[in-house]
């Protein structure tokens, strides 16, 4: 099971800029599904595709499906040449992104997102809006569901 | 590095769809999540986690 806590003490003990999108910020929004990995978009930038391939050493993370033995290595060089990465760590699943579909750059969700203190570290997470629209850009036939919910966090949230 | 510093455009207009789904969305479970912070959603949303992996390690060393 994936260790959420673990993941993003490494991510923000190692000052790596990102920003929490998918089910977790669903969750934190206050979606009743359960999601299995973390997802985050994260700054493409030299210093800091240089802090998370540090931050994410330990963890060390694989590519998520592929099978053992490939030589892969989530360095600097891997990073910079890819953009999206599905990955299998020693503590859960997390995927990298350094654009969700949809134009989701770190720049562009930075003025739509919060910080809120998760384990008692403070992250920033997308608002619930740009979720929506994240998750509607992606069009995926499984999105539809989670989309009518976050719609309906949206409506019940007005009424409060 | 230039970054793209705007989302693409997306309809946000109603869904016939989405709005099909929307009506077996259980509210309660909204209003019981919004009441919590967003920490709290979280645990909350990992003790079910724990619970269904727990369901399934059980039924699989049963076999």
């Amino acid at each position: 099971m994936t260790d959420f806590a673990r993941l993003l003490q490494a991510l923000v003990s190692g000052g790596v800029e990102f920003i929490i999108i998918g089910g977790v910020a669903a969750t934190a929004h206050g979606s009743a599904h359960v999601t299995a990995d973390l997802d985050i978009v994260y700054r493409r930038t030299p210093q800091n595709i240089a802090r998370l391939a540090e931050a994410l050493s330990p963890l060390q993370p694989y590519i998520r499906g592929a099978p053992p033995g490939l030589p892969f290595q989530f360095d600097v060089e891997t990073i910079r040449r890819g953009l999206n990465f599905t990955l299998v760590t020693v503590a859960g699943d997390l995927d990298a992104m350094g654009e969700a579909t949809g134009g989701g750059t770190y720049e562009a969700l930075l003025s739509r997102s919060e910080t809120r203190l998760l384990f008692g570290l403070d992250v920033r997470f997308v608002d619930l809006e740009t979720l929506i629209h994240l998750k509607r850009a992606a069009g995926r036939p499984k999105d539809l569901e989670r989309i009518a919910e976050l719609e309906a966090i949206s409506e019940e949230r007005r009424k409060t | 590095m230039a970054e793209a510093m705007e989302l693409q455009w997306v309809s946000l207009e109603p869904s016939p769809v989405i709005e099909a789904y929307k009506k077996d969305v259980d509210r309660t479970l909204i209003r019981e999540n919004l009441k919590l912070t967003p920490d709290e959603r979280i645990k909350k949303m990992i003790s079910v986690l724990r619970f269904v992996e727990e369901v399934r390690r059980t039924s699989t060393s049963g076999k």
